[in-house]
């Protein structure tokens, strides 16, 4: 466990944020991400996300905070990393790429960190804003999220040594692979469903024969 | 042990005391909830997330009365026959158009003398008579208008019964060749102009001068086709365009005119966003819109019964304070709104109880009362105002003063008669806005979900906890840089690092790992 939250993991990963084309070309080659670093930051990112919904203050937020559920947000952040990463993996594998998974899942858990710092900084910047000064909060929260697709862009480019035109390409083609991948899973629960019925109603023919 | 029972006693004792105290809520509730039941509809009103609360009742059913409770002379006058239209007259009096008996009652402001009935009038020496009335206006100066539907034309008539003039065959190059003029609304302003809801007239409120002449249309409602319709009938056929749905806009149903000369009109709207406008006297809409941005009466319309759906307004009446109330033909229920658009208060349903309806087709306010028309059942239902909806009615007419400071002894009320309410809650909080007390402002303000309002009064006490403290925190902030100083002076002396010093990250850090 300690080798994985390492000091240097940690500066490693701060050195990748502000160093993007760098870090990410020697987490590829030399191994310095963490895979659990990277799904500790999707976490912290879900928790933020949820943080800014429910907390921001009343000036600037109009959620009804009875919509706001953590855990179930959590769960989706968490289910659409894991699908991002399958279908980019799944798709960069026929394209050549250089990336492993772990390098896929660190590029995009690292790329999640300014949007989470932003969001946490956004939160308490709320609190002191008028609804007029509303537009330094919307503007900070747009930067944060930038910076944050920037570097996940430049990570799916670097792990795999990609150009930027073929890293947009293969970005596309992963989400049609989201898709492809959401379908076959209702398909599948779907499916199995019905056999799940079938034998169900086997069993009560059965149990009401006797 | 002997603890141990003690404790167990007490135990008991308490979950007694807590059976007992539930019971007693229970008791005190309970007369209570019969009471709230005992109306034949629920009130309710709509939250800021356009959530159902329900509220107190603003206004229960009086009385009702019909055509056969009346008598002229001693002579009953018999039952209504589908009236469709009733007014009240400056002098209080109440004028109904009792349509299938094509006459016109006139009672006194309690429906219970019947004054007169119109059912002839002298006509240039000859005696005339209405053919299904459908509605009625009396004027600033006592003059009575009809709509004289089958007729073609508007009667208006002299306080003693003699005509004054007659509106009939509009004349206008707008017009069709072979339009046949059916008022069914009418109403008219302090300037004896006449505002005229004609059938089939999709253009808008027909207006006639006071000399008779048609002068225009007043208010036309725009269609407003989207895009993606637009797209559609850019790509169909003449033959599949032919088929389609016309696109034509809604058709007044309601009118009444307040002091100032504003015409309310009120319009079917099958979107169920905008059932009623405020037209200046240029025909524009000015109405205020609420944080809702909705005036279409119910928000949670969804459903395939013929229960569900947008609100149909069919009349509309301006009352004091800028508040005004709609009729819902659908439902059968009255909407109140305030002259910001904030929808007051809600009451009345569809049923045959005493205080619902059948088919309503009129409303009106009878001096703290509210009436309405109901066609099918012919009879005119009263509503009396209860604490709830005067308390509302006054808070609201001293905003509409500016008297909010004098409103926060009526708000504080309705607090007590419905917790969260969001108008109460935004009415105390602009009073205190007002008076400097901020902090006050800011957690009623919130709970009112004004949000603009309580930005305002963020701001000021932003203002006001900076200018209070700004000696502290520039002192706080000085300390700082001086300690930060003579921390850089001492360490750099003795060769002190508080941290250890950073570790260059190793740029290409594989090579030399």
């Amino acid at each position: 466990m300690r080798k994985y939250f390492s000091k240097e993991k940690w500066s490693y990963m701060f050195y990748t944020i502000t160093h993007p084309m760098d870090g990410y070309y020697w987490i590829r080659h030399a191994d310095r991400g963490s895979v659990p670093l990277a799904i500790l930051m999707v976490v912290l990112f879900s928790a933020c996300f949820t943080a800014n919904r429910l907390l921001a203050s009343f000036v600037v937020n109009d959620l009804d905070p009875r919509g706001v559920d953590s855990l179930y947000e959590l769960l989706g952040v968490l289910a659409f990393y894991l699908l991002l990463c399958v279908s980019n993996w799944s798709i960069t594998c026929l394209m050549n790429g250089e990336g492993r998974m772990k390098d896929i899942a660190i590029a995009v858990g690292y790329g999640t960190v300014p949007i989470t710092i932003v969001l946490a900084a956004a939160t308490v910047i709320s609190q002191f804003v008028a609804d007029d000064e509303q537009a330094f909060y919307t503007l900070l929260i747009a930067v944060g999220i930038a910076y944050g697709v920037i570097m996940i862009l430049i990570g799916i480019m670097q792990v795999h040594n990609y150009t930027l035109g073929k890293t947009l390409l293969t970005l596309f083609l992963t989400f049609v692979a989201l898709l492809i991948i959401i379908f076959l899973i209702l398909l599948l629960t779907n499916l199995l469903g019905m056999v799940f019925n079938f034998f169900r109603s086997i069993y009560t023919e059965i149990i009401f024969r006797t | 042990m002997k603890r141990m029972n003690i404790m167990r006693i007490k135990k008991i004792m308490r979950s007694c005391g807590a059976f007992l105290l539930a019971g007693l809520v229970l008791a005190t509730a309970a007369p209570l909830r019969a009471e709230a039941s005992s109306l034949p509809y629920q009130s309710y009103n709509y939250t800021y997330r356009e959530d159902i609360v329900y509220t107190p009742a603003p206004y229960e059913p009086l009385k009702t009365v019909s055509g056969q409770d009346l008598t002229l002379d001693g002579e009953p006058i018999g039952p209504f026959v589908s009236p469709q239209d009733l007014c009240k007259s400056p002098t209080g009096d109440i004028y109904i158009a009792d349509t299938g008996n094509n006459r016109i009652v006139v009672v006194d402001s309690t429906v219970s003398h019947v004054r007169r009935i119109i059912t002839t009038f002298d006509n240039n020496g000859t005696e005339d008579a209405f053919k299904q009335p459908y509605g009625v206006a009396v004027s600033e100066t006592n003059q009575l208008y009809v709509a004289d539907s089958q007729n073609h034309r508007v009667v208006v008539l002299n306080e003693d019964g003699t005509l004054a003039r007659i509106v009939e065959n509009p004349q206008a190059e707008v017009l069709d060749a072979g339009f046949v003029f059916v008022p069914l609304k009418v109403s008219v302003d302090y300037a004896d102009r006449v505002y005229c809801i004609a059938q089939n007239m999709f253009e808008g409120i027909m207006v006639f001068e006071t000399n008779g002449e048609f002068t225009g249309f007043f208010g036309t409602i725009s269609v407003d086709i989207s895009l993606w319709e637009k797209f559609w009938r850019k790509i169909a056929t003449k033959e599949e365009r032919s088929n389609s749905q016309l696109f034509i806009p809604t058709e007044f149903t309601g009118i009444d005119i307040d002091p100032d000369g504003f015409v309310y009109a009120s319009n079917i709207d099958a979107n169920g966003l905008q059932g009623v406008r405020r037209l200046n006297p240029r025909g524009e809409d000015v109405i205020k819109k609420g944080v809702s941005g909705n005036l279409g009466g119910d928000l949670q319309i969804d459903g395939t019964t013929d229960y569900a759906g947008p609100s149909q307004f069919t009349d509309v009446v301006y009352r004091e304070n800028g508040i005004y109330s709609c009729l819902d033909r659908r439902r059968g229920r009255i909407f109140t709104y305030d002259h910001e658009g904030n929808l007051l208060y809600i009451f009345g349903g569809m049923g045959s109880q005493s205080g619902t309806f059948q088919m309503p087709v009129a409303v009106e306010n009878i001096g703290s009362d509210m009436v309405v028309l109901d066609a099918n059942n012919a009879n005119i239902t009263f509503f009396k105002e209860t604490e709830y909806g005067r308390l509302i009615n006054q808070a609201v007419g001293l905003r509409y003063d500016g008297d909010e400071a004098e409103a926060v002894a009526l708000w504080q009320r309705v607090l007590e008669l419905d917790e969260n309410n969001e108008l109460a809650n935004t009415g105390i909080g602009k009073a205190y806005l007002t008076a400097g007390d901020y902090e006050q402002a800011m957690k009623y303000l919130k709970l009112g979900m004004a949000r603009d309002y309580y930005s305002v009064a963020y701001k000021r006490y932003r203002n006001d906890m900076l200018t209070q403290n700004a000696n502290l925190f520039l002192t706080v902030i000085i300390v700082l840089v001086i300690a930060w100083v003579v921390w850089r002076q001492v360490s750099k002396r003795k060769g002190i690092t508080l941290f250890k010093k950073k570790q260059k990250v190793r740029r290409g850090g594989g090579l030399n790992a």
